[in-house]
């Protein structure tokens, strides 16, 4: 996965968002704490020069000049070098008292207010060459006209202003840096998931109708989407797969009968007949016709069924009344065949969906449980609500269907050796799935022990 | 009767025009839709046949303009498409009947017979006979010659069908949807079984049968055979 369509994916373009927006927020908070501290150590040193500038005073008040002048020395010699004090007594004529500033800074007045004042090098003996800039001061004048000033060295105040801008600055780059890589962490793993659905999604769209998507297993979005995707597609792969079979089918067994058809008339024609000649082969003719017409209509009536397209006539079914009509209407066809066909359907079944496709599929079943038995077999049609679902089944005491073909008898055209002599298109459980599969239904063969038992298990 | 069709397949319907004269009707014939709902709103036909697919108006928009004007002509529509929903759409629309293509000529004459009959009297009398059989549809009571004959519900209303079509030919799909409202189509005959069962109750004892077997199409209730 290169770089530049990482770049362009919405995860990367997200995370990329939020860093600036996180370091935006993060400058502007330690942007507002570093100005509180640097007003707070200014306040700071102002409050301690006042406060020293107080006590000298004091000091010159209470003892006097000798000892004003003790203090300052004292002071002075206590100072450390971080955190440096200047102290300038001058008499009322310039002269120096005490202290270790060699001069007044430029018409700095004596009002006991705090300033910043720019100090020149000249002003300090032996400092630094770094050190000058705006320092705090304070400066009065004592009762005699003498002038009293206190300096303080901005040196420490600066180094802690310094340390704090360096914490900030390591704060922001780390802070950024790590939204960027949980952004493009984020990114490349929404884009390898993204991925593989794309790739299933191309070899589809190429033809390989039975690629998936792969699931983490997860259960996270992902898995979600390409569940529903899965789903998708094995609705598409089916549909076309029936598509297929039914074309496969269409030509294969549909091209008999027509080439049936075509024969006869064609040999009918080859000379002159007489009249009852080309009406045997007229009405034989329209037999295959019909035919070919009933299997078309069963095709096109489980493709519909399959396609989900005859929903519209969905509505609330009294199953047990349908059951029985349809049951009833095959009572003397039973009677007629010598076998017996009895009936178990509870009272007050109702069911939701397509009437005329469940009394085809019913239909259906009983057609094959009279065409498949042998005279004076017995055939059960039930219909029951167990377990929350309604059992609705077909049952007989034929030869039945053995274990490894009932699911091969569920497709079109299908017809198992035995069933050869009977006619059929061997289309009947193919409608019997599609309805099942409309309506969600579980459809189930099952050994009857003897015979065959064909249940549709309705949801409700 | 005197039959509009509607249909613009000229060999569908040079094959119905003769069909259907030959059977002594009288047919007029319109290649599109707006010349179908023209000659439909000016003439004056017993029946309509009107294809659903047809150039410049389609078949149920025809049914629909003639509702509105308070025309009632019966109308059978002819369609390729087979859904039942497309069934149910079309006699929503003011059909009266709906067969597929392809279709049988003559359960198109057979329902075309039924329709006519149908609209002639909508309710029908309480009372049938046909010959020495008769029926009080209220009674649920059947009697031939004098002879009282005991039927199941099902048979009641079998046989109420066939005579309120005396002398026309029924089709086992109109059986199947008229008494039993199934539009299917069953493998076996259960239809001939459940006709032999009421023949056996209403003919079996009686020297002249009144339910005949129309060879290929279905059956017809008379009393001339």
């Amino acid at each position: 996965m290169n770089l530049h369509r990482l770049r362009h994916t919405t995860a990367i373009r997200l995370a990329l968002r939020y860093a600036l927006f996180y370091a935006l927020l993060i400058t502007l908070g330690l942007g507002v704490l570093y100005w509180t501290i640097d007003h707070y150590v200014d306040a700071q040193m102002a409050a301690s020069l006042e406060s020293e500038l107080a006590r000298l005073n004091q000091i010159e008040h209470d003892t006097g000049r000798d000892a004003l002048i003790t203090s300052i020395n004292e002071e002075l010699q206590r100072n450390n070098s971080d955190n440096q004090r200047y102290y300038l007594l001058q008499s009322t004529d310039g002269a120096l008292l005490a202290g270790n500033l060699t001069g007044w800074p430029n018409n700095f007045a004596t009002n006991k207010i705090v300033r910043n004042v720019w100090v020149e090098d000249d002003l300090i003996p032996g400092r630094h060459a770094d050190e000058d800039g705006f320092w705090p001061m304070i400066a009065m004048q004592l009762d005699d006209g003498s002038r009293l000033l206190i300096g303080q060295s901005v040196q420490q105040a600066e180094d802690l202003q310094e340390f704090i801008l360096g914490t900030m600055a390591i704060i922001l780059a780390v802070s950024v840096g790590l939204a960027l890589t949980m952004g493009w962490l984020l990114g490349r793993t929404l884009l390898q998931r993204i991925d593989s659905i794309n790739a299933t999604a191309q070899s589809v769209t190429a033809g390989e109708l039975s690629g998936r998507v792969q699931l983490t297993g997860q259960g996270d979005e992902f898995d979600e989407l390409g569940g529903h995707l899965n789903t998708m597609l094995e609705r598409i792969e089916k549909l076309l797969t029936g598509m297929h079979q039914v074309t496969d089918n269409i030509a294969h067994d549909l091209r008999r009968p027509l080439a049936r058809m075509r024969n006869r008339i064609e040999v009918t024609l080859l000379e002159g007949r007489d009249a009852g000649e080309y009406m045997l082969a007229l009405e034989e003719t329209l037999q295959d016709c019909d035919e070919l017409i009933r299997t078309f209509n069963a095709l096109l009536e489980i493709a519909q069924a399959e396609a989900g397209s005859v929903r519209g006539e969905w509505k609330t079914i009294d199953l047990t009344t349908l059951l029985q009509d349809l049951g009833e209407l095959y009572l003397d066809q039973a009677e007629a065949q010598g076998k017996h066909l009895s009936l178990k359907i509870e009272a007050n079944l109702k069911f939701v969906g397509n009437r005329h496709l469940l009394a085809q599929a019913v239909g259906n079943l009983l057609d094959n449980a009279f065409k498949y038995t042998p005279d004076s077999a017995m055939i059960l049609l039930e219909a029951k609500p167990e377990a929350g679902k309604l059992w609705l089944s077909v049952s007989d005491n034929g030869p039945g269907i053995a274990g490894d073909q009932r699911e091969h008898v569920l497709e079109r055209f299908v017809r198992l050796e035995s069933e050869r002599s009977t006619t059929g298109n061997g289309l009947g459980l193919s409608l019997v799935r599609a309805a099942a599969e409309l309506h969600k239904a579980e459809l189930k063969l099952e050994d009857n022990q003897p015979g065959l038992r064909v249940s549709l298990i309705l949801p409700t | 009767m005197h039959i509009l069709l509607i249909e613009d397949d000229q060999s569908a319907a040079a094959y119905l025009i003769k069909g259907l004269s030959e059977n002594r009707h009288q047919v007029d014939h319109a290649s599109d839709g707006d010349d179908g709902l023209h000659m439909a709103l000016t003439g004056e036909y017993d029946i309509l046949v009107v294809d659903r697919m047809l150039p410049k108006r389609d078949g149920l928009s025809i049914i629909r303009m003639l509702r509105a004007d308070n025309n009632n002509t019966p109308v059978l529509v002819l369609s390729a498409m087979g859904e039942v929903d497309d069934r149910v759409e079309g006699l929503r629309a003011g059909g009266d009947d709906y067969l597929v293509k392809p279709y049988a000529f003559a359960e198109l004459l057979a329902r075309l017979d039924a329709m006519a009959r149908r609209s002639a009297d909508i309710d029908g009398p309480s009372r049938l006979s046909v010959g020495d059989l008769e029926l009080d549809i209220f009674k649920h009571k059947v009697t031939r010659a004098g002879r009282v004959i005991r039927l199941q519900p099902r048979e009641l209303r079998l046989l109420e069908f066939f005579m309120r079509h005396t002398g026309q030919v029924v089709t086992r799909t109109m059986l199947l949807e008229q008494v039993w409202d199934f539009h299917f189509d069953p493998q076996t005959n259960v239809i001939d079984t459940q006709i032999s069962r009421l023949r056996s109750k209403i003919d079996r004892d009686f020297e002249h049968p009144l339910l005949h077997t129309v060879r290929g199409v279905g059956y017809r209730l008379d009393e001339s055979p």
